[in-house]
């Protein structure tokens, strides 16, 4: 018997809807977990996904991909990846699996919300995909840094780092449990897909794929390769929802939801993304420093997306532009400063070498960034190491949990946006994320920072040894300097004015 | 006399940072505290400048001699501190 054509029965096959009798429709599809913003049914059933695929050829590529992604690994396991490649390289690695690993089961369980909850059948399908997507990317970004467990603790917190109150995970944590997490088929569908995997995942899947191959690490690469792959796919859930919410009066609702993950996600990634593109690959391994990779699949891409669907640019995309030059520079001096606290070990990234290609990416890094690298590097050249470590804690944004940072030196940037509400003063770094965090008060408003517990007398002793604790850095997993402080020997032979 | 933390906003620097004082202290104790977490460890010595502390966003500076007790600042309120040529003393 001839079998049809997939597209001669697809559009049948994913028309799920019917009419509920024994219950309502709206205890079918509760509210919260629908996110039906009051448009009647038979306008999410217009929705009509772009790409489009069926369980049968699902199962039969991701078994290649996956095939291919194991194979790469198997026969590089002798490789010596980790004894070989430099040390800043083995931080990309390390502070990526501990941030992403974890929260790929949790966008598995946001998936899972849309499968289950969405009103739009193709939404369902593809999310049905999606989800097991999101969970081969949670196990196969667990199994390929557990071989380096025993060689090295830091690998454990690729399991690890989301059940601790490490300053980073928190940050992490917070941001995904508020895209992923807390809203409803249509907010994931928006916040989770469009704004985060459309925007950002590019930058981190594919932007670092480019470097890791250049890099020689060819296993993580392929793997992350591969995920791209997926998240190519499911990333187009949330766009087929922006014309039906435009269509039935919400675009405000559709645009202010975008603006909030596109923000939130954007601070994750200068903390995360930039420092790993701008200081811990290799300088003779970088493509393109993090401003042009953000350029290249921000700028450009997700703007056009985002026009082209109908919405506007977000109010703060000026500033956003503005950022690019300033803001991961100064999430990784934080990091390298306050090293100890995170479960990696950061590469300063600042040779004659580094800071001549900086401040040819970035006009202007010597006279603000490289002001503050100077008095460290000379602590440093005097053998006054304690002083290139805080004794105290930066200041935490209450939104995106992370430092209160801007450009140093003349230009001197830093404010802290500050806000009263119900009788707490909260904290900002930005003017964006104070207003990510005015859009729904109540969602925020109970979290406490890691200052805000310091000063509340949550972490004890109120010191290093205390906060370390409370963060779950055990001796063998706190961070250091990538190369052993190796870097500043080049400075000895080469004096820094001529950097 | 009683522990006050305070927001530190330190002229060059590129980070917020805790900043616990005591009531008692005057500004430019606070000052001094405040540089200690700054200055020689990301922010150069300015030596012939005094470091003097006003509110953020203000013009106006804290007389050196005004406790924290006096300054009517509140819990975690952020402070900036700003180098000024010591001929400009006051």
């Amino acid at each position: 018997m001839a079998l049809l054509e997939r597209m001669d029965w697809y559009d049948l096959a994913r028309t799920t809807n019917w009419t509920p009798t024994y219950v309502k429709e709206s205890e079918l599809y509760p509210p919260e977990m629908s996110g039906d913003f009051g448009i009647p049914m038979s306008e999410w059933e217009k929705y009509d996904e772009p790409y489009k695929t069926t369980y049968p050829e699902y199962v039969k590529i991701q078994r290649e991909k996956d095939s291919g992604a194991y194979s790469v690994k198997g026969a590089l396991e002798r490789s010596k990846m980790l004894e070989n490649a430099d040390p800043g390289w083995i931080s990309v690695i390390k502070a990526h699996y501990g941030a992403l690993a974890r929260p790929e089961y949790a966008a598995a369980s946001a998936e899972a919300r849309m499968a289950r909850f969405a009103k739009a059948p193709g939404q369902r399908n593809m999310a049905t995909m999606g989800m097991l997507d999101e969970i081969r990317h949670g196990q196969i970004q667990l199994f390929f840094p557990h071989e380096y467990v025993s060689k090295d603790r830091q690998f454990d917190w690729a399991f690890k780092a989301f059940d601790t109150n490490e300053w980073a995970a928190l940050a992490a944590r917070h941001m995904f449990d508020d895209m992923m997490s807390t809203r409803s088929a249509v907010g994931i569908g928006l916040m989770l897909t469009f704004a985060f995997e459309t925007g950002f995942t590019n930058m981190q899947f594919l932007g670092l794929a480019a470097d890791a191959a250049e890099a020689g690490d060819w296993t993580f690469a392929s793997m992350i390769s591969s995920v791209q792959t997926d998240e190519s796919r499911h990333a187009q859930i949330g766009g087929p929802l922006v014309p039906i919410l435009i269509a039935n009066g919400q675009k405000a609702q559709a645009q202010r939801m975008i603006d909030i993950a596109f923000w939130r996600s954007w601070r994750l990634f200068s903390v995360l993304t930039g420092p790993m593109m701008d200081y811990y690959t290799p300088l003779k391994d970088r493509k393109h420093s993090f401003k042009e990779f953000m350029q290249e699949f921000i700028v450009n891409q997700f703007e056009r997306s985002i026009l082209e669907l109908g919405l506007d640019r977000p109010w703060y995309w000026d500033q956003f532009l503005e950022e690019l030059d300033y803001m991961h520079h100064g999430m990784h001096l934080g990091v390298w400063f306050w090293r100890p606290t995170v479960w990696w070990n950061p590469a300063a990234g600042v040779t004659p070498e580094e800071r001549a290609w900086l401040e040819e990416k970035y006009p202007g890094w010597n006279d603000t960034w490289g002001k503050a690298w100077d008095v460290i590097t000379d602590n440093l050249l005097q053998g006054k190491r304690e002083l290139t470590y805080p004794e105290t804690l930066p200041v935490i944004c209450n939104m995106c949990n992370l430092p209160i940072a801007a450009t140093p030196g003349e230009p001197w940037k830093v404010r802290d946006h500050a806000l009263e509400h119900k009788g707490r003063w909260y904290h900002f770094c930005s003017e964006g994320c104070q207003w990510c965090f005015e859009q729904e008060p109540e969602r925020y408003e109970g979290h406490m920072t890691l200052v805000d517990r310091f000063v509340a007398g949550m972490i004890q002793p109120t010191d290093l040894n205390g906060a370390l604790k409370y963060m779950g850095l055990a001796p063998g997993e706190i961070g250091d300097d990538a190369h052993g402080y190796a870097w500043v020997e080049h400075f000895r032979q080469k004096p820094r004015a001529a950097a | 006399m009683a522990q006050f933390p305070l927001v530190s906003n330190f002229q060059g620097d590129f980070v917020l940072q805790m900043l616990p004082v005591d009531t008692e202290f005057t500004m430019d104790q606070v000052a001094a505290e405040a540089a200690r977490h700054s200055v020689g460890r990301r922010v150069a010595a300015r030596p012939g400048s005094v470091m003097r502390v006003r509110r953020q966003g203000s013009n106006e500076l804290f007389s050196r001699g005004l406790t924290v007790a006096k300054a009517n600042l509140r819990p975690m309120e952020c402070i900036e501190v700003i180098w000024e040529p010591a001929s400009a003393g006051r």
